[in-house]
């Protein structure tokens, strides 16, 4: 019953509610992007969606451990773990699709991390989680299989995780203008610290690591904001700004080009 | 060397060149096939014919002579050993090298602009 757990309730909130809105933008935001961006936009739609919906059950774990209501914080946790599961599929696509650009060899790709997240729950379920353990700050449960972990490490963590790095790494190599530099790499930094952290939440034994993670998780939710919707000051401070211009052509000049000795050219 | 010169990605090389606004060298289609076909026969005589069977898709054969002459002769890039036949200097060689990286240099930055593409 402290203040901690309505803290990261509120987080776990905040992380919901950024999420579904930034969902909800890129999907409104359909018809600014052309129809080869489009898979990778709707991959990057659900992602969120997950986030947020991943999120909304274990905001009302948190208020249940509030209240102390193991039960629905049992429930709560045990529906989180469906949408968390699941994250790793978008991802994948968002990442193929990008880098070879064929539907469906990404589609095909992304079908073996539903196989992975279809077996993590099914070790989650018939082996249980032990728990709740309630602290000041979170409330935790430890997952009681091994080869659930296990799968949730390197199907659901390392291979997404390197996928996006791999992409980072691509991106940084090549010189490209600066506007564009942001625009593909703060997207991918703020998609990895949200799912890298989205997996330390959910695997940690460490309350105060809990909340760590959820607070970068939010961090990461704003960061991608900020890389799709940079405010003004932004722009200008990291020279991305784009200016809105029209061709300059006054009488004068062309008076200047037509002259005949030119010597007075005013540039 | 037995590379196979492809003329229509040497086309879409040079006019990604000349969107640069780079006309010359790595942007003249006639130069980059040229000299890939010179390239192609190091250490041999490229007869004239061979250089025609790969530009007569796109240039007549008094402007291919005629850049033969002012080019690659004029900059020592090709010498002439007999009629109708030449062979490829060192400085020739220099520029194919660079030829070939200016195809790598297109192809990384179409593959790059690809992925720019696609990213929404």
């Amino acid at each position: 019953m402290s203040a901690g757990l309505l803290l990261n309730a509120t987080i776990c909130f905040a992380i919901t509610i950024s999420s579904f809105a930034f969902a909800w933008v890129l999907a409104r935001s359909e018809d600014e992007h052309s129809e080869k961006s489009k898979p990778a936009l709707w991959s990057l739609v659900v992602l969120w969606s997950l986030v947020g919906l991943t999120y909304l059950p274990t905001t009302v774990r948190m208020v249940a451990a509030y209240i102390g209501n193991p039960t629905l914080d049992f429930m709560m946790y045990n529906l989180a773990a469906i949408p968390f599961s699941f994250v790793s599929v978008p991802l994948v696509f968002f990442i193929m699709y990008v880098i070879v650009g064929d539907k469906r060899i990404s589609a095909y790709t992304s079908l073996l991390f539903v196989f992975f997240g279809v077996s993590y729950l099914t070790f989650l379920y018939t082996k249980g989680v032990i728990g709740p353990e309630v602290s000041d700050f979170s409330s935790l449960f430890m997952i009681n299989s091994d080869i659930a972990i296990s799968i949730y490490l390197m199907g659901l963590f390392v291979i997404p995780t390197a996928m996006i790095l791999g992409l980072l790494f691509l991106i940084f190599l090549q010189r490209m203008p600066k506007r564009l530099r942001y625009r593909t790499a703060l997207p991918l930094v703020a998609i990895s610290f949200v799912f890298d952290f989205m997996l330390t939440d959910m695997i940690t034994l460490i309350d105060a690591m809990q909340l760590a993670a959820r607070i970068f998780v939010l961090i990461g939710t704003v960061q991608a904001f900020l890389a799709y919707f940079p405010p003004l000051t932004l722009q200008e401070k990291l020279g991305i700004k784009r200016y809105s211009y029209e061709l300059y052509e006054s009488p004068e000049d062309i008076d200047d080009i037509n002259g005949e000795d030119g010597e007075d050219i005013d540039v | 060397m037995s590379e196979e010169i492809d003329v229509k990605l040497e086309q879409e090389v040079a006019e990604f060149y000349q969107s640069l606004g780079i006309h010359q060298g790595p942007g003249d289609i006639q130069y980059r096939v040229i000299l890939r076909v010179l390239g192609k026969n190091e250490g041999k005589i490229t007869e004239f014919a061979e250089i025609r069977k790969y530009t007569d898709q796109f240039a007549d054969k008094g402007s291919i002579g005629s850049k033969m002459k002012t080019v690659f002769q004029l900059e020592g890039l090709a010498e002439k050993v007999k009629r109708g036949g030449y062979v490829i200097t060192d400085k020739g060689i220099t520029a194919s090298n660079f030829l070939k990286d200016s195809t790598a240099f297109y192809k990384k930055n179409k593959r790059m602009g690809e992925i720019i593409e696609r990213m929404p």
